[in-house]
């Protein structure tokens, strides 16, 4: 892959990684929507379809409540699909997801860590944010954003990183029914995330019942295709 | 208070664009405190005016704007304008604090029903079924759009609604179309997911053959038990690693 | 059911409680016990405003929480009980052998405290407080959310 290219996905994974919390929050930090975009910029969109599908059922098992700590998936999905992309087609899933979900653990980790960071720099500034200094309200903030923008930078990088390791060692080693094992579990896993984080969702009321709805027709119409 | 009002429109744009950085210096101390007090700031600049007070008044407006806030980020905006207008309308500065404070779980609880349970797993959910029956990109930039539609209505409208009500702001959330909205969003969300789980199975699964598929159906069916009485220890990306894991270890013992 | 949740949060009813608690366990009602917003018509108004309309939100002065615990107990449906101080909660506690575990869900930074959890600041004086409800046999527990660990109390005092 050419550093032009890398260079690329590093931005792209820099602003997914700044849109989850930061700015805008127009969720193209979604994986539905980060990994696609990674697919075109590699000229391979059912690669980036098939992880955004994929991260985006992990993605609903996370509610972004208050401090609660959660993986990050949206940089995650950017490096999972360079991941794949050599693998080719439906074979790359399981390389991915494994790429994806240790990418996603280290950003919940770097969020935690650029929140550290922001309460300390709160705390020496509280007697001037006390007063009422604009002027240092504007910059504490901005600062903020900036260290958000270096970390979602780093955490990208990191993935990417990873995923030419994994291309390099662990595409070629395996037999075709690991491969096959990889994709079962990782497909598998992501199902039983995305159903357990809807169900949470839902809840015991009366929203269940139009849950049972949609997966009796959803399966209809699967079946009939 | 019909100076501020005829002033304010300036003031309102860039306080919106400031509004959507609200969560870019989040930490554990104030939360989105210093986010709420930068997009507070430019509604507070009038006061700066006020005759013989140095901007004392103003100073103090702005201290208190970025004292601890937490609440959903798109509906900030409601807490901002109806903060600014009280610190305009004179008053007194423990109930704009109070206000402040009765504001947070409210905003937050509604945010989080309408927003993060609702339009955005119901949009989401949408885009899957689209991808699963072949409409590809287009149904990615179909969801990006018509999210943020919601989005930027929903941010704007808020920031308004409270910069007009001020400390009536309880009556700007009574609003009908919005209590409609966040009603109908919870069983919407549920039949679309729903329907979405088992069209996005067969999609990614569309590859797997044999033995494969039928693996494929007791890993979700064990996963999701997993998942569901262990919730407060097993998380989707644990249960991920660890059956990838497992995976490697069996596709390599295999002969 | 009875109340399923005693709890302490300064931001009382918010998501963590309407949709990270009330929807796994299906909350029927809200019981909010806190002196003064019990006293003012518009904060009540606000807190409505943020739960959806089956779910009953009951407001309480300490007073009246303390007389009205064994009706709620009694309730077929599920509720949970929220207050934003530890004198509230403490309060009821001490009169009464029903509040037997008390989840701490969110206190937050304010002159005095220092952080303890992530969502968990106290001073002293609040620490020794939920020690004392520990020694009279109340189970203290930290978890925000139900999809995360519970932290027993010693691991946070």
């Amino acid at each position: 892959m050419s550093l032009e290219l890398q260079l690329l996905l590093l931005a792209w994974g820099t602003l997914v990684g700044l849109d989850l919390v930061s700015v805008p929050q127009a969720m193209i930090a979604r994986p539905l929507v980060a990994g696609p975009i990674a697919g075109a910029m590699l000229g391979d969109v059912a690669t980036g379809l098939q992880l955004g599908v994929l991260f985006e059922l992990f993605q609903y098992d996370i509610l972004p409540m208050g401090a609660t700590r959660y993986p990050e998936y949206g940089p995650a999905t950017v490096a999972a699909v360079s991941a794949a992309h050599a693998a080719t087609g439906t074979l790359g899933l399981g390389l991915g997801a494994l790429v994806g979900l240790i990418t996603a653990m280290a950003g919940g980790l770097s969020l935690h860590a650029l929140r550290q960071l922001n309460t300390r720099a709160v705390r020496r500034a509280a007697a001037a944010l006390e007063a009422g200094d604009p002027r240092v309200l504007e910059r504490l903030h901005a600062a903020g954003i900036l260290r958000d923008a270096v970390r979602a930078a780093v955490v990208t990088a990191f993935g990417l990183l990873l995923a030419q390791v994994v291309r390099a060692y662990l595409a070629g080693a395996l037999p075709p029914h690991g491969v096959a094992l990889l994709n079962v579990a990782a497909v598998g896993a992501a199902l039983a995330a995305g159903t357990a984080g809807t169900l949470r969702l839902v809840g015991r009321g009366p929203s269940l019942r139009w849950f049972a709805a949609g997966v009796v027709g959803g399966t209809v119409v699967a079946w009939l295709r | 208070m019909s100076p501020p009002l005829t002033r304010a429109r300036p003031g309102l744009v860039r306080s919106l664009l400031r509004l959507f950085t609200v969560q870019g210096s989040w930490n554990y101390e104030r939360m989105q405190g210093l986010g709420i007090g930068v997009a507070e700031e430019p509604l507070l600049r009038n006061l700066r005016a006020e005759v013989g007070d140095d901007g004392v008044a103003y100073r103090a407006a702005v201290a208190r704007g970025a004292h601890f806030f937490n609440a959903h980020p798109y509906l900030c905006g409601l807490a901002v304008g109806a903060a600014a207008r009280a610190e305009h309308d004179g008053v007194p500065p423990e109930q704009v604090e109070r206000l402040r404070t009765a504001l947070c779980g409210p905003l937050g609880s509604l945010g989080d029903r309408l927003v993060w349970a609702g339009w955005l797993p119901l949009t989401s959910g949408l885009a899957l079924i689209a991808v699963a029956l072949g409409l590809g990109l287009r149904a990615i930039v179909a969801f990006v759009v018509v999210y943020n539609v919601g989005h930027v209505a929903l941010r704007w409208w808020a920031l308004r609604a409270g910069w007009r009500y001020g400390a009536q702001v309880a009556q700007a959330l009574r609003e009908p179309l919005l209590q409609r909205a966040t009603a109908l969003s919870a069983p919407a969300m549920a039949l679309v997911v729903g329907a979405a789980l088992p069209l996005v199975a067969q999609y990614l699964s569309s590859a797997f053959f044999g033995w494969a598929r039928v693996a494929l159906a007791g890993v979700v069916a064990g996963g999701f038990g997993l998942l569901w009485w262990q919730r407060a220890r097993l998380t989707g990306v644990r249960l991920g690693l660890a059956l990838l894991a497992v995976a490697a270890l069996a596709g390599w013992l295999w002969p | 059911m009875s109340i399923a949740l005693y709890r302490l949060d300064d931001r009382l009813i918010h998501g963590q409680v309407v949709v990270g608690w009330g929807k796994p366990l299906n909350v029927g009602f809200i019981v909010l016990v806190d002196d003064a917003v019990r006293a003012s018509a518009w904060e009540q108004e606000l807190y409505r405003m943020g739960v959806p309309p089956e779910i009953e939100v009951v407001f309480a002065s300490t007073e009246e929480a303390l007389q009205r615990l064994a009706e709620w107990e009694r309730d077929p449906r599920v509720g949970i009980l929220v207050a934003g101080d530890i004198d509230t909660l403490a309060a009821l506690t001490a009169n009464s052998h029903r509040v037997s575990r008390v989840n701490v869900g969110g206190l937050h930074h304010r002159p005095g405290r220092s952080e303890r959890l992530r969502y968990v600041y106290l001073s002293d004086a609040e620490a020794a407080q939920l020690k004392t409800l520990a020694a009279r046999g109340v189970e203290v527990t930290a978890q925000d959310v139900p999809t995360a660990a519970p932290v027993p109390l010693k691991d946070f005092t």
